[in-house]
């Protein structure tokens, strides 16, 4: 056991738990009489340092490593996403930095931080229990930050509908990762599709399968376990919402695909269409045709913003559940640039919201006529974030729904997973017209009432354009991001 | 420095982010328009001559950075930097040729209401142009190519307001776009044969010596080799855009854009686009000559792709210069001898390579953006008056002005030994008369030689020469109109306009020291020998012979056209050449009624086309619609019926599903958690049972 080294490789996640601490420490110790615009700003700015020096450390750290068994496994994708979840915490936080929903400050943004440690764990690890150990720390951190807004009803009722949800979700994972020490022996993901390689149709791996992937399920908001979603999107802090929205996917996703791809590959059955073999494939091809189904269709029939959301996110994991079942050399790829880039453009989505609801938590897609005229910069990020999302080119959700439809189209015998194309370029085309509905209140809408001046705040207005930014140069150039999730 | 060639992209970047910013600029901010734009332009010029210096210390060795840009499934497409002498001059000439023009613009466009949009278009030419310079693929070239023509074409018409500025744009963009698809199919062939458009590839590139073979050992329809045919196609769009006969009728009405335009794009550097190309893709039309499998017994002198080229150019060469001899309006005779140099360049590039046509392009470019900035100065100081006939005398108004246009002027028509046009010009009919498949070019050459210099006599007596007599104010009114108005008096432009016009006449005449055939030092810079350079008389008998004919041919045209024009006195009398030939002055001052030609044939061909089509629209496919249409109403009738009596019936009642499934999703998705908890290990099962009848019907 070589602890320095240890130290030395979870270097980042523990610079994220001491800047944790350390705002926590700083915002009661000496901000407590300033203004709260003020300790946000501060507390912003200690955060903001805490992440870039984890993601220095990151940048200038090992980039592969295999520690106690699949305890700590660092690969170069693994290290990159790091630096992508940092990236979409900095995002996060700066989004704060224009709401007073809460006096809380210090303990907002330490939780916000300690979702991000425990993101950063979930990812680089190859063993069940530190799976589940990470996505507690993940999920419990994200149920509180949800029930921040004390202010509102709707914001404890979220949070408490995210957290019975999530407790039962949680309650099947780990049965389901019972299962499978019972049937392999072992928590480390190798030895597991060892194991199963003998045992892959037996009914119990099969209940373990469907178990796990209801615990995922729950974290990725794909149909049936996708209920918590509206809710929570609709109750939450716009940036706890974001932060649920981006994050968590993204860590979620990967883990989900390192465990079925690494872990099960004896139990993955197949999709294919007539030809389905039981094994997590079907089940993950169920999941991934309901969530893109049910997800557009309800979207059609949303008037808050923030639903719209919930229910296209829901749609959004029913493609990226797509990518799961490809060949295990594309799925990676195509999977992380889809959830990276999508989690990027609900950031930014979710920056607009906070900006559009103003104080007064109204969040109707009639909010936002005539937004083009009150502020056309955002306005043009809009367009982009929604265009991105309905997946219109050159936009990275374009480059995102086309790598993982052709992975997709490609794996298997010819054609075989094409049905699932199918549909999720139908149901794309449904949710263009929702993304359009809501560029339609933005750019041609005439107000009802006349509202105020969208109040932007710097730091939001950087954020959102940023993310923008990126958002049409991956897509122009998406090499810049796939190089590096090879 | 091998940092340089990785980031050889530099260059046109740096004025494309002066176009980008310089867009977001408001209209008062001219100063800070045109410090962006030549500030950028500076800098790509010092990139440029690092590079240019690279190229100087490694021999010419031919430099590539290829990178991939994107992936489709198992094949990418690659895009690449170069850097060779002819990329490096390029880049030299064009930084700093453009950066002289785009100062000389602050002055002449300082009055402009839209000054800086001229400059972020300005901007956005010499990006694109440098990206064209530097590219290593055929494909990124015509990107750029196609960036130029669109700024060419915002630039002729950037007084949009005038109806002929506007029409010209059009006309240009149209007309080169004509040529352009036969550049787009030679690329699309070119990639087909090939697999790949990169130029050079470490051995895997279109030109080298593997694909070449491959083109070459094919035939297409009546025999012509695959390499030729491509050739030919890729020339198409050099015609085009390098204004060559037949497509030479867009560049003398793309004068109407503002005088700095018409230096920079259609005399310095875009129109020479074409000439570049044929010299980048010059191992391709060649390629019959050099890579042919055929036996030595049966091969043709010269390849019948440079064939084309050479007289293509010898055709324009003279009859350009046929009709500038006709001209009245400054410009348009600048214009038209520009068409006749290029024709000069294809001479050089058929006859004798890359080095021989390139070195004219080069000290073109210096001598005619000089004349072109030299006539917007006279233009500037006669008040925007551009008809020679009205000009007159301003020899002693604009000394500066005239003293940098004589040296522009006997550059361009040839003036023995201290002018670099007379070493270019005599490089091209050297190589022309020694080349083995036709002595035409030579003499089509030879006269357009003594053409030029006859013309461009007869231009400089107008304009400078002869005493203005229609200005001149009546003695009685003397006074009374000097301050009625005292601007009218022809002046001199400011010093932002005439010290570029003195730098580049300078360099004029020092181009001239580096192709003498004392000491070729430019042919061994571009054919990459430079190290075997001695200095010494290098040329043959001919060549004295050459020199002296060029030399006859030119004197004959200067003493032709003084001895002509020195007589006429006044601006509205007959011109001499047309007392003595009338018929074919009229042609010519027609322009030999190109335009009115192509009226005639092509464009009337495509009215007709248009209005067939139109009518075969309006009665033929209409009467389709109607049909369908009066079928489709028909249908419509019966479906309504049914609708009626029986689908309604029917959806009625699937409605009240409908509405029942939607009850049923409201009550699924109604806030309660205990159901949203119910339904989730509903759920669950559902899933393991699935799976457990899946595999039961799998078994």
């Amino acid at each position: 056991m070589d602890y320095p080294g240890l130290i030395k490789l979870l270097a980042p996640e523990c610079l994220v738990v001491l800047t944790a601490l350390a705002v926590l420490f700083a915002d009661l110790k000496f901000w407590r009489g300033l203004p709260s615009a003020q300790r946000l700003g501060r507390g912003a700015a200690l955060a903001t340092v805490g992440l870039l020096a984890a993601a220095l450390f990151i940048g200038l750290g090992e980039k592969s490593a295999d520690l106690l068994v699949g305890t700590l496994v660092l690969t170069r994708v693994s290290q990159f996403l790091k630096l992508v979840l940092l990236l979409l915490t900095l995002g996060t936080v700066w989004l704060c930095s224009d709401t007073d929903f809460t006096e809380h400050i210090g303990e907002f943004l330490a939780l916000l931080l300690l979702a991000a440690t425990g993101m950063m764990l979930l990812i680089s690890t190859e063993n069940l229990l530190m799976i589940f150990v990470s996505l507690e720390l993940v999920s419990l951190s994200l149920y509180v930050i949800t029930a921040f807004n004390k202010r509102s009803p709707r914001s404890a009722e979220a949070a408490l509908k995210y957290f019975l949800f999530g407790g039962m979700a949680a309650g099947f994972m780990l049965f389901g990762f019972s299962l499978l020490y019972g049937l392999s022996g072992s928590i480390h993901l190798p030895d597991i599709a060892l194991a199963l390689r003998t045992k892959g149709s037996d009914p119990l791996a099969m209940a373990a399968v469907v178990m796990v992937l209801a615990g995922f399920g729950f974290k990725i908001a794909a149909v049936p376990f996708h209920f918590w979603a509206p809710d929570t999107y609709e109750g939450a802090p716009a940036p706890a919402a974001a932060f649920i929205a981006s994050g968590s996917k993204v860590a979620s996703f990967f883990v989900l695909v390192t465990l079925l791809q690494a872990g099960m590959p004896g139990a993955a059955g197949s999709g294919a269409w007539k030809a389905f073999v039981p094994g997590w494939m079907p089940i993950v091809a169920i999941l991934a045709t309901a969530s893109m189904v049910f997800g557009n269709l309800a979207a059609l029939a949303q008037s808050s913003l923030r639903r719209l959301l919930a229910c296209s996110a829901i749609a959004h994991a029913g493609y990226a559940l797509l990518a799961v079942m490809a060949e295990p050399a594309d799925a990676k790829p195509a999977l992380l640039y889809y959830v990276v880039t999508y989690a990027l453009t609900l950031v930014g989505m979710f920056g607009l919201v906070s900006v559009v609801e103003g104080g007064d938590g109204a969040d109707s897609i009639s909010q936002l006529a005539g937004l083009s005229q009150r502020s056309p910069l955002l306005a043009v990020c809009l367009s982009v974030f929604g265009l991105s999302l309905a997946g219109v080119p050159p936009l990275a959700g374009f480059f995102g729904k086309f790598y993982v439809f052709v992975a997709v189209a490609k794996s298997g015998p010819t054609l075989s997973s094409f049905w699932l194309v199918l549909v999720a370029i139908t149901m794309s085309c449904v949710s263009l017209y929702y993304y359009l509905q809501v560029l339609k209140q933005a750019w041609v809408a005439v107000p009802v009432v006349e509202s105020a001046p969208t109040r932007a705040g710097g730091p939001l207005v950087w954020v959102v354009s940023l993310l923008a930014f990126a958002v049409v140069l991956l897509g122009c150039v998406p090499e810049l991001l796939l190089r590096f999730l090879r | 420095m091998t940092w340089l060639i990785p980031n050889l992209w530099l260059i046109p970047a740096l004025p494309l982010l002066a176009a980008g910013l310089g867009a977001l600029l408001k209209r008062p901010q001219q100063r800070l328009a045109s410090i962006l734009s030549v500030g950028a332009i500076g800098l790509a010029f010092l990139l440029a001559c690092g590079a240019f210096a690279q190229t100087l210390s490694e021999h010419a060795e031919r430099q590539v950075h290829n990178f991939a840009w994107f992936h489709f499934g198992e094949t990418s497409l690659r895009l690449g930097w170069i850097l060779d002498p002819l990329t490096a001059s390029m880049l030299v000439m064009i930084t700093f040729v453009g950066g002289l023009i785009f100062i000389y613009s602050v002055g002449y466009m300082a009055r402009d209401p839209n000054f800086t949009r001229f400059f972020c278009f300005l901007s956005l030419f010499a990006a694109a142009m440098l990206g064209l310079v530097i590219s290593n693929n055929l494909l990124q070239l015509f990107m750029c190519w196609e960036l130029v023509g669109l700024a060419s074409y915002l630039l002729i018409g950037f007084w949009y307001h005038k109806p002929s500025a506007a029409a010209a744009a059009k006309k240009a963009f149209i007309t080169t776009r004509i040529g352009d698809i036969g550049f787009l199919l030679g690329i699309v062939w070119l990639y087909h044969e090939t697999g790949t458009l990169l130029f050079y590839d470490h051995g895997a590139g279109c030109l080298e010596h593997g694909a070449l073979a491959k083109l070459v050992a094919q035939t297409t329809v009546g025999g012509m080799l695959v390499s030729t045919a491509i050739s030919l196609l890729l020339f198409c769009g050099a015609v085009g855009k390098s204004g060559q006969v037949p497509l030479h009728v867009w560049l003398p009405d793309a004068m109407e854009g503002p005088t700095p335009v018409s230096a920079l794009i259609h005399a310095a550097t875009m129109v020479t686009a074409g000439v570049f190309l044929v010299a980048r893709v010059y191992p391709l039309f060649n390629a019959e000559f050099a890579i042919s499998l055929a036996p030595s017994g049966t091969l043709p002198p010269v390849s019948t792709a440079l064939q084309v080229v050479t007289w293509t150019g010898a055709i324009t060469a003279v009859l350009a210069a046929l009709i500038a001899v006709a001209q009245t309006d400054i410009k348009r005779i600048l214009a038209y001898s520009t068409v006749s140099q290029l024709g000069y360049m294809f001479i050089g590039l058929g006859v004798g390579g890359p080095a021989v046509g390139m070195f004219h392009l080069l000290t073109h470019a210096f001598f005619k953006a000089l004349l072109f900035l030299g006539a917007g100065s006279v233009i500037h100081g006669f008040h925007e008056e551009q008809d020679i006939r009205r000009m007159g005398g301003s020899r002693k108004f604009m000394p500066v002005t005239f003293a940098t246009y004589a040296v522009g002027m006997l550059a361009l028509a040839g003036f023995p030994l201290i002018f670099s046009g007379f070493w270019s010009k005599d490089e091209i009919l050297h190589s022309a008369l020694k080349w083995p498949a036709s002595k035409g070019p030579f003499f089509l050459a030879l006269m357009g030689a003594g053409l030029t210099a006859f013309y461009m006599t007869r231009q400089m007596w107008f304009v400078f020469f002869r005493p203005r007599t229609d200005f001149r104010p009546d003695s009685g009114h003397d006074a009374h109109h000097v301050h009625a108005a005292p601007d009218s008096e022809p002046h001199e432009s400011p010093s932002i306009m005439t010290i570029p016009l003195v730098i580049l006449a300078a360099c004029v005449v020092l181009l001239s020291i580096f192709a003498t055939p004392v000491w070729p030092w430019f042919d061994a810079y571009l054919a990459g020998h430079l190290s075997h350079l001695h200095v010494g008389w290098s040329g043959d008998g001919t060549l004295v012979i050459v020199m002296l004919l060029s030399v006859v041919a030119v004197a004959f045209g200067l003493g032709g056209g003084w001895a002509l024009y020195s007589r006429v006195q006044d601006g509205e009398a007959r011109d001499p050449v047309e007392t003595r030939l009338p018929g074919l002055f009229g042609a010519l001052r027609e322009r030999l009624r190109v335009d009115e030609f192509y009226e005639a044939t092509i464009l009337r061909l495509s009215r007709i086309l248009a209005v067939s089509s139109d009518w075969i629209d309006r009665f033929g496919w209409s009467a389709c619609v109607d049909l369908i249409r009066l079928l489709t109403i028909g249908l419509a009738w019966i479906s309504r019926y049914f609708d009626q009596s029986i689908i309604n019936v029917g959806f009625d009642a699937s409605c009240e599903s409908v509405r029942g499934w939607g009850r049923l999703a409201g009550l699924l998705q109604n806030g309660q958690a205990q159901r949203y908890l119910r339904i989730l290990a509903f759920g669950i099962v559902m899933l393991i049972v699935a799976l457990a009848w899946m595999g039961d019907s799998a078994r």
